[in-house]
């Protein structure tokens, strides 16, 4: 049952993704959805929330398979990772991790793609996109808090 | 090492297999069918939002043409008015031209630029001057009768002293009983016919005109009409108010004329 409410909040989360853009650009909510999971969750299920995230994205995409289902599975075990581990949880750090995982979301899935296939954008481009989106997803950390705070 | 870095390792190590497999074969793309059902979802999305949004991007049509006719209202009430003040100016000149055939000793017609700033006298400032041939007393129409007479020549204007004005005077008669007397001005809007004789019958509503026994005025020339006959209390002569027929806010052009040699 929650594999299935998994899947319908990925379908919403990507037609949301498909329909709105911020100076053209397309923000990146897929990684927020992944950093939840791996907030909410532990380590392992985090990545393999993420993982499944990544490979519907990958698919929808029309690209190879891989991608993002790197980048979107290592978030999930890295927001996981850095809560358990690291930081104790406050809307600050909230909104500072999900930028730096945002961005190292970006950053995996651009350079497989131009290592394993052919570079999307030109790198300045691409440094631009990917700090934009993880500047609008800021605001989102907010509201991603694990489980054990209340 | 632990179990999770294991399986963090796997993970890593299975997606760039996968993506090293794919980069010089056809791509994998296993839930590719998907994008059929997200492509559905989106339609379904893209006519939701259009049932929604339909009826507000109409409103915000209608508000911008509905600006743009008043804008366009605007415009063509301007021009309208515009058109209608060319055809007032138009009516003007042309009873001006007929003036100028009925008038024998028609000189030229003048507009009026001004009013006197001193609000006690009733003066005009007209357009021409002694540059044009203007010369002081020359008479002063408009096509209802007489306006007043040139009371001082520059070189490019000349002052009207109104009909109406207090220093204003010229010999007149009754149109229909003949009778003679000096018309006056008050200093406002009606004038004084003065020295009338008490026995002469005068009624209201008489029209007076120009005698032309002052050697000034043209004989023949409208003034205006008896709008009050005082009887009582009279001595020798008539108290006799007259309504010019010339409204001095409304001149614009007027007709000058030359006495006669």
């Amino acid at each position: 049952m929650i594999y299935l409410l998994w899947a319908a909040i990925i379908f919403c989360t990507l037609i949301i993704q498909g329909s709105i853009s911020l100076f053209d650009i397309t923000p990146n909510l897929t990684a927020v959805l992944a950093c939840y999971a791996g907030v909410r969750g532990k380590e392992i299920k985090g990545m393999f929330l993420g993982a499944l995230i990544g490979i519907v994205e990958d698919s929808l995409s029309g690209a190879f398979l891989g991608p993002n289902l790197l980048s979107k599975g290592l978030i999930g075990y890295l927001s996981s990772f850095v809560y358990s581990r690291f930081f104790v949880w406050t809307p600050l750090l909230g909104m500072i991790s999900i930028s730096v995982l945002t961005f190292i979301d970006g950053f995996i899935v651009f350079m497989s793609r131009s290592l394993f296939d052919k570079m999307p954008v030109g790198i300045g481009t691409a440094v631009f996109i990917i700090a934009m989106q993880s500047i609008a997803n800021a605001p989102l950390g907010i509201l991603l808090r694990p489980k054990n705070i209340q | 090492m632990p179990k999770q870095r294991l399986l963090l390792l796997f993970f890593i190590i299975i997606s760039l297999s996968l993506m090293t497999y794919q980069s010089n074969r056809h791509h994998l793309l296993p839930l590719k069918s998907l994008d059929h059902v997200l492509n559905g979802f989106h339609e379904i999305k893209n006519s939701l939002k259009d049932s929604i949004t339909a009826p507000f991007k109409r409103m915000l049509l209608r508000e911008e043409e509905n600006s743009k006719l008043k804008a366009e209202i605007s415009r063509l009430l301007r021009e309208q008015q515009s058109y209608r003040e060319t055809l007032l100016e138009n009516n003007k000149l042309r009873e001006l031209l007929s003036l100028k055939d009925r008038e024998h000793g028609y000189f030229a017609s003048a507009r009026v630029i001004a009013r006197d700033t001193d609000q006690w006298s009733n003066t005009l400032i007209l357009d021409k001057g002694s540059a044009d041939g203007i010369t002081k007393d020359m008479t002063v129409l408009t096509d209802k009768g007489l306006a007043g007479k040139i009371t001082e020549v520059e070189h490019s204007y000349s002052y009207l002293l109104l009909l109406s004005d207090i220093n204003f005077s010229a010999a007149a008669r009754v149109q229909d009983t003949r009778a003679e007397g000096v018309i006056s001005g008050t200093g406002f809007r009606k004038c004084q016919l003065k020295y009338v004789s008490s026995e002469e019958e005068v009624k209201k509503g008489a029209v007076i005109i120009t005698s032309g026994l002052d050697s000034l005025f043209p004989p023949g020339i409208p003034i205006g009409y008896i709008s009050k006959v005082n009887k009582k209390d009279i001595g020798i002569f008539q108290d006799i108010e007259v309504t010019p027929f010339v409204n001095n806010n409304k001149i614009e052009y007027v007709a000058l004329i030359k006495k006669e040699q």
